[in-house]
């Protein structure tokens, strides 16, 4: 296990990894990230002050650098009194619990169907690729605002909408490295000793072929987190008093010209988490295509 | 020629396979979820006989393959039915009295005709801001892809990709239009009102049209016929203008059709609904929350038709830039 573990860093994998984290903005963009993580996981459990709880006394409060701030609320509060700090870091949890699900859920779904549409080949990759020729003209924000605004919006519902529209790109992208791969001599020397389908595509071509699209999947979580702010901005997406990007700046805009703060600060916070994710997944892609020259 | 006929005749069927897989899709959709257009339409005082008159009036307790045929039968002449909330006026009248019937009521067809062209110069603005910024932007970093206008090209696309568009429209109202009071924002009475929704549209696109120009112009650069070209004599610039540029407009256009059509359409929406801007979005968003079928679905079938357009159209000329792509 131990000598496994030493020759990670010369796998393919490894290598990108290692060129991505040679990159400063791949430091700069994780340190943000786990930064932004630990205060939204750690800041509300620790805080004896409620995201929720309203206390009119307190409302529109500015931040603390500002003439009538206090040290009690940071950032501010809204219009019923809230900490704009803890409503921000809440609902920074909410959308990267979205984005990472979504994402996730389009990944597992898109290389199920890619891998074994590209390796076994067939009828179903002549479904799949039509499937994906027809994603390309469907308006995908039609059907999600379709589908949110006439049901009753639930977190499920959304990273559901968020899935059905993403999944088609990974099983296009996974098919097409996985028809490559199962060309290669080590698929064929697998089939040759008797290795079952299901054993080739899962242990040896997933393994070789997912990891570098993964990568690519982090820009992803950061762009299904902008979907749901806007899904909650339309009011088609995590209901309140739940708090998300979406309904607190949806709340702000109607006290936009006496309290600015209240749409200003929380999307501060989402714009540093979109940014910081989009250095680590801009720096992952350009090792991917350093390590494998292109080639993918 | 004949290749360019079998080609459009293969895409057109093709395309009319997808409009009507998405007509079905979202017309059954807006059947199977619950909620009941017919009670939003008459409101809430009226009797149950009265909400089940009317429904039987639509068609809508006829078996749902029934009202789909009689739609699709109505598609083939033009004809996209009526608004169930939309008066002929422009006034939307859920709930009143002479609501009742459809004899008062818009064709869908004539509300997104009035609502394109408001649509179609905000896209065309955006569009066109987002080529002026992005392609000297674009073409300079790929250039010189570890020169410092790269760096920067990069950075600006990384905060470009980061920013919400619903944030930063709410941020271009606070400063650009309330409080330095350049540019007007909510609504629609002039071409000024186009210009900052655009803005937002802009630098959406932006963000992807620099990286992938500057990639392909790097690429293309590095490609054996452009040393040749410079071996020969011509000036770097000769070969830009008429080839490094010419081959990188491929990738271009191809983004344009397969990705930037559907973000465009996308941010398209949310922006309209932010300015409330009078657009074919707009129109959209407030016929889902009216629950107004069929305009829904007449704005579902038409973008789907312009995007397939485009798919086709894009294909069509990357063929004609670079004759060996042929469908």
């Amino acid at each position: 296990m131990a000598k496994e573990k030493a020759h990670f860093w010369y796998t393919v994998n490894g290598r990108m990894l290692l060129a991505a984290w040679k990159r400063p903005e791949f430091k700069f963009g994780l340190f943000v990230f786990i930064f932004l993580l630990l205060l939204s996981i750690f800041l509300p459990m620790l805080s004896e002050v409620s995201a929720t709880k309203i206390a009119v006394r307190d409302r529109f409060m500015p931040p603390v650098v500002m003439e009538g701030g206090s040290a009690k609320h940071l950032f501010g509060t809204d219009q019923l009194g809230r900490d704009l700090l803890l409503r921000s870091l809440i609902g920074l949890q909410n959308a990267l619990l979205i984005g990472v699900l979504s994402v996730l859920g389009m990944f597992i779904v898109g290389a199920i169907v890619g891998i074994v549409s590209g390796y076994r080949g067939g009828w179903m990759d002549t479904i799949l690729m039509r499937i994906t020729d027809a994603q390309m003209s469907i308006p995908v924000v039609i059907l999600a605002i379709t589908i949110l605004g006439v049901s009753r919006p639930t977190p499920y519902s959304v990273i559901l909408v968020l899935v059905l529209a993403g999944w088609p790109t990974y099983a296009r992208v996974i098919r097409s490295a996985a028809l490559s791969e199962s060309k290669k001599e080590y698929v064929r020397a697998a089939k040759i000793i008797g290795a079952s389908n299901t054993r080739i595509m899962a242990r040896h071509i997933a393994p070789n072929i997912l990891p570098p699209v993964a990568f690519i999947g982090v820009l992803d979580i950061a762009r299904m987190m902008i979907f749901e702010a806007i899904f909650g901005f339309i009011g088609i997406g995590i209901q309140p008093p739940t708090p998300t990007f979406g309904n607190i700046l949806a709340d702000g805009t109607k006290y936009l010209i006496n309290a600015w703060w209240i749409t200003v600060i929380p999307g501060l916070f989402l714009f540093a988490a979109l940014l910081s994710l989009n250095f680590i997944g801009n720096a992952l892609e350009k090792a991917r295509n350093d390590v494998l020259g292109g080639h993918h | 020629m004949a290749f360019v006929l079998s080609f459009l005749l293969r895409r057109l069927s093709q395309g009319l396979v997808i409009i009507l897989l998405v007509g079905f899709v979202i017309f059954s959709l807006l059947r199977i979820i619950p909620g009941d257009p017919v009670r939003m339409m008459v409101g809430p005082m009226a009797s149950e006989e009265q909400v089940e008159e009317i429904a039987a009036e639509l068609g809508l307790r006829d078996p749902m393959v029934v009202q789909f045929g009689r739609y699709l039968f109505q598609l083939s002449q033009g004809d996209l039915g009526k608004s169930f909330i939309k008066n002929k006026s422009g006034a939307s009248s859920a709930g009143g009295r002479e609501s009742q019937g459809l004899d008062n009521k818009a064709n869908v067809l004539d509300l997104i005709i009035s609502t394109v062209p408001f649509s179609l110069q905000l896209a065309g603005l955006g569009i066109a801001f987002a080529l002026l910024f992005s392609i000297p932007l674009g073409i300079a970093a790929g250039l010189r892809p570890s020169g410092i206008i790269a760096k920067i090209a990069f950075a600006i696309s990384s905060i470009f990709v980061s920013l919400p568009n619903i944030w930063l429209a709410i941020l271009l109202i606070l400063v650009i239009s309330t409080n330095l009071q350049w540019l007007p924002a909510i609504g629609y009475k002039g071409f000024s009102y186009t210009i900052l929704p655009a803005i937002i549209l802009a630098v959406e696109l932006s963000a992807v049209i620099v990286r992938a120009l500057s990639s392909s112009v790097t690429a293309i650069m590095q490609e054996s016929y452009v040393q040749a070209g410079v071996v020969r004599g011509l000036s770097m610039g000769h070969m830009i203008r008429h080839h490094v540029l010419r081959n990188s407009s491929i990738p271009m256009l191809n983004l344009f059709g397969a990705q930037l059509g559907g973000l465009l359409l996308g941010s398209m929406f949310v922006v309209e609904y932010i300015f409330n801007y009078p657009g074919l979005g707009l129109l959209t968003i407030n016929a889902v929350f009216q629950r107004d079928f069929p305009v829904i679905q007449g704005v579902a079938i038409i973008t789907t038709a312009v995007l397939v357009l485009i798919n086709i159209i894009v294909d069509l000329i990357s063929a004609g830039i670079d004759r060996r792509l042929q469908y």
